[in-house]
């Protein structure tokens, strides 16, 4: 029987949260404290541009995903639940 | 910080260029190269900051010359770089075309055409960058440039620094994420990303050796670069007579990272290798390095 929505997105939030520790290096952050809610770049986590650009290759390797509309990117890389939506509403491959 | 506002003040007026373009209408590039002289004596007298910022470079680049010394080296660059800005108007304006000599072009092309993927030119303000980019027009690819918008209306007007051409588009650092991710797009679909190198603005930046000293570089390019799975082509330019610029693109930086623990340092080769390269443009060509900005004064 497929997964809920919610058990699909709780599953790829934790993905995300463990691929951004992991690949980008982040120093002295554990996956589970990363909040959902938490803003990824500037003043939140902390990530800066060029973490967002291997977070787009992280999508397109993890998830098949390619982020070309930039006019959605704001909204998209604002936080580990908007990124979850993301990908749970486009991905191609399976996680 | 008030040194970098101040270095940074616009110093280009449209009285100014209308000056120098109706004297290069009426004398000619080196009859009008000839008033820079005057003008560059009058900026070398009165502004304090252009000089000091200078000085930081010709302090660094001529570690033996004496202080009258220096001061000569501050004029000649500022007349080299007035020089660069007629040279830039004589062009845009449909005057004329100045000879070019490219080092490299059978490399870049060859690399354009083995790969999907596009290159990111890595430049900095040295030589005739603008100019550099319409030599590379016979790549046939699009070239975006990494830029600020250029604020200063009669440099933006006059010179045509930040329009859009055919095949030259301004991917802005005002945009999200400092346009990064614009980059990788334009590179994954085979273009050329323009970016400059030589002063972090928006990137983080990583430290190198410079003329001795160490100084924030960016590492943006070659992030872009390792992520987008594409070399890095470093592009120098330099005024070597009148009417010849040499354009240089052999230079092919190639980051990759072999592991997560070492991509701080892999990425740290790079920006000294491209260091490396700027030290020996500046060897070669002392008076043609334009950046007019203390780099090695820390927390720029």
């Amino acid at each position: 029987m497929p997964n809920s929505k919610e058990e699909e997105l709780t599953r790829i939030r934790k993905n995300l949260k463990e691929m951004l520790v992991k690949d980008l290096s982040l120093e002295d952050i554990r996956p589970e404290d990363i909040k959902d809610n938490e803003i990824l770049f500037g003043e939140g986590l902390g990530l800066d541009s060029l973490d967002a650009v291997e977070i787009v290759v992280l999508l397109q390797r993890n998830f098949g995903l390619e982020v070309k509309n930039m006019d959605q990117g704001k909204e998209i890389f604002y936080s580990i639940d908007t990124l979850a939506n993301y990908v749970y509403e486009n991905k191609k491959g399976d996680s | 910080m008030a040194q970098g506002k101040d270095a940074t003040k616009k110093r280009g007026n449209k009285l100014g260029f209308w000056f120098f373009q109706s004297s290069l209408r009426i004398f000619g590039l080196a009859g009008t190269y000839g008033l820079l002289y005057p003008v560059c004596l009058y900026y070398l007298l009165c502004d304090r900051t252009a000089v000091s910022v200078s000085m930081a470079y010709i302090k660094r680049r001529f570690k033996n010359h004496n202080a009258f010394q220096r001061i000569c080296d501050v004029y000649r660059l500022f007349i080299q770089q007035g020089k660069n800005l007629i040279d830039r108007y004589y062009v845009v304006s449909g005057q004329g075309q100045f000879d070019t000599e490219l080092y490299g072009y059978d490399k870049i092309k060859t690399l354009l055409n083995t790969s999907q993927k596009g290159v990111i030119l890595l430049t900095a303000h040295v030589g005739n960058w603008q100019l550099a980019m319409t030599a590379l027009k016979k790549l046939g690819k699009t070239v975006y440039l990494l830029m600020r918008p250029e604020d200063n209306i009669a440099v933006k007007e006059t010179l045509d620094i930040d329009s859009e051409k055919e095949n030259v588009k301004i991917i802005s650092t005002e945009n999200f994420l400092s346009g990064a991710i614009e980059a990788m797009d334009a590179v994954n679909k085979g273009n050329i990303v323009s970016i400059m190198g030589d002063r972090p603005y928006e990137y983080s930046s990583v430290e190198a050796s410079f003329l001795g000293e160490k100084v924030s570089f960016p590492y943006g390019a070659f992030s872009i670069a390792a992520a987008a799975q594409c070399p890095v082509v470093v592009l120098l330019s330099a005024k070597v007579s009148t009417k010849k610029y040499i354009i240089d693109i052999s230079h092919v930086i190639e980051p990759r990272y072999s592991s997560r623990a070492k991509k701080q340092e892999e990425i740290k080769d790079c920006v000294r290798e491209f260091a490396a390269i700027l030290e020996d443009y500046v060897a070669k060509y002392p008076s043609q390095w334009f950046v007019f900005h203390d780099i090695w004064k820390r927390n720029n």
